[in-house]
């Protein structure tokens, strides 16, 4: 649905993007993450048709939305800035907008989506009064006015109150579940984690990692298991042969339990060391790395932007 | 080209100019101003020389109101548009951008000339009561009010507009003092070609129309060159 293809783009001889390549399938939720100034928004203006790609190719449904303008009907946009006019209510600003996009029963549609967003009460309120979680929330109302296939999504809940972003993040997650292909741009770890299935993270002007958010938690990340013992005169011993072992890279003692870093996947050769040695093992869990780890792992060693 | 897009953008502008109180009320008062100014000079005149006087004031204050109005209006329309950024936004619906620049040339032409046309009514009224004989524009100047002005508006909305998105924040700062000081040297050059006693003839405001018809076609033909990159980089 939106192919990437070696896309280079430089301004005025600074390359912001070099040769990134990615795919986002239909019905995927996409995580486009990246620290500020990445060049994420600039990977989505080239999609979007608003900018030129220096060199490769940026397609949605295998098209240049740039010269294609009505395959534009098909993709619904919340940019940074929320496309919202604020001296026009929220029913004027999606009316507008539901008007360019050729909307034929446009009043009750707009009536069902302010409902949806919770903003019907306040339909003839001009915008100018609203607050930044209220503007959030009629941009994506507008965004979604003509049923777009494609959502791309800049930064949905930045510069928001933690009960704005709760907000914004929950009809994310609403439309999510009907089916939309949504491109997110995002430097919220925490959002793209809850709501994408699969991520890529731009850092450098290159992708340095994509794959399915599990994926890339296992493939960046050392296993680490917790393991819980019924003894306390075994944690010495356990603590011991632990250490003892070439692939333990870390060790570290609690109580009855004991958190193990491994250099590499083996976890059940380190519970049967424990076992074979006659130490009684109540729990062995893997504790689960955040996507958070996982990037700045990948930020970490990759060093610096250019 | 679909001109239904065009005129839902322009519907939307003329609105949201006709609602802000603040710039009607300048432009009221700016049409008011040069008419209360200007047209009592009927009386300074030989009778003889009263109809051509008239007439002269009507060409000259009617077109340079229009325009100025069209320089207040396009700053709202395609300046704030851009400096607020929903621009951005506009251009990745269904529309082209030479239909987003028509639709707002069209929202800022059509109040900016209703203003026009209200300077020549107050110029026409107040004229009258200086004056002993009765006067009505000339088939001429007629003419001049319901084709050059609105045309020569366009042109200098269609302009404006194209610039705004062409240059950055900082150069359309430039381009709009320069403009205000053209249009204030245009209206003192005004008075003192009335002053001059020339008659408008047919042949003037012909040669003016094929002017603005060919500057629309120039303007309209420039806006191929107008960029989505050009517009969306020059966003501050």
């Amino acid at each position: 649905m939106i192919g990437v293809q070696n896309l280079t783009k430089t301004f005025n001889g600074k390359t912001v993007l070099d040769g990134i390549r990615f795919e986002v399938k239909e019905g995927e939720i996409f995580g486009f993450l990246g620290p500020n100034g990445a060049g994420k928004t600039t990977t989505m203006r080239i999609i979007l048709g608003l900018l030129k790609p220096t060199s490769g190719n940026a397609l949605v449904f295998g098209e240049d939305l740039g010269s294609c303008d009505k395959l534009r009907r098909r993709v619904g946009i919340l940019l940074e800035n929320d496309g919202l006019y604020e001296g026009l209510s929220a029913y004027g600003n999606l009316d507008y907008y539901s008007q360019l996009y050729g909307i034929s029963d446009r009043e009750e549609k707009i009536k069902n989506l302010l409902d949806f967003v919770g903003l019907s009460d306040r339909k003839d309120d001009k915008v100018g009064k609203f607050s930044k979680g209220m503007k959030r929330k009629l941009g994506l109302a507008r965004a979604i006015i003509h049923d777009p296939e494609v959502l791309f999504l800049d930064e949905p809940s930045s510069g928001l109150d933690p009960e704005a972003q709760r907000m914004v993040r929950d009809l994310i997650f609403q439309l999510s579940k009907e089916k939309r292909t949504i491109f997110l741009n995002s430097h919220d770890l925490d959002e793209v984690q809850k709501v994408c299935s699969k991520i890529a993270i731009l850092h450098g002007c290159t992708i340095k990692a994509y794959d399915k958010v599990e994926n890339l938690r296992n493939t960046f990340s050392k296993p680490i298991f917790e393991i819980t013992l019924i003894d306390t005169a075994d944690v010495r011993i356990a603590s011991d042969i632990l250490h003892s072992l070439d692939y333990v890279s870390d060790c570290e003692e609690d109580g009855l339990r004991i958190t193990v870093t491994l250099k590499e996947e083996k976890s059940s050769t380190i519970l049967n060391e424990l076992v074979n040695n006659g130490i009684k093992v109540e729990e062995a869990k893997r504790l689960a790395k955040s996507l958070e780890d996982v990037y700045l792992d990948i930020v970490k060693h990759s060093g610096g932007e250019r | 080209m679909s001109m239904d897009e065009i005129f839902i953008v322009a519907r939307k502008e003329m609105k949201g100019i006709v609602k802000t109180k603040s710039q009607m009320l300048m432009g009221i008062s700016f049409a008011v101003w040069f008419s209360v100014m200007a047209a009592p000079v009927v009386k300074t005149v030989e009778e003889s020389a009263v109809f051509d006087q008239f007439n002269n004031l009507l060409f000259y204050f009617v077109l340079m109101l229009g325009i100025f109005t069209a320089y207040l209006f396009s700053g709202k329309v395609f300046f704030n548009e851009k400096r607020e950024g929903n621009i951005e936004t506009l251009l990745c619906t269904p529309l082209s951008l030479r239909q987003i620049w028509s639709g707002k040339v069209v929202g800022v032409t059509i109040p900016a000339y209703l203003i026009a046309l209200l300077t020549a009514a107050l110029i026409t009224i107040i004229a009258n009561l200086f004056s002993t004989s009765m006067l009505l524009p000339s088939p001429a100047i007629t003419l001049h009010i319901f084709l050059v002005v609105p045309a020569f508006i366009a042109v200098a909305v269609g302009l404006l507009g194209f610039g705004h998105f062409l240059l950055g924040m900082r150069e359309n700062q430039i381009l709009n003092i320069s403009i205000f000081i053209v249009i204030f040297f245009a209206l003192s050059f005004a008075k003192n070609v009335i002053s001059g006693g020339y008659v408008v003839s047919w042949v003037a405001i012909g040669g003016l129309l094929i002017v603005a018809v060919l500057l629309l076609a120039l303007i309209s033909y420039l806006t191929r060159y107008l960029s989505k990159e050009r517009i969306v980089t020059t966003i501050p």
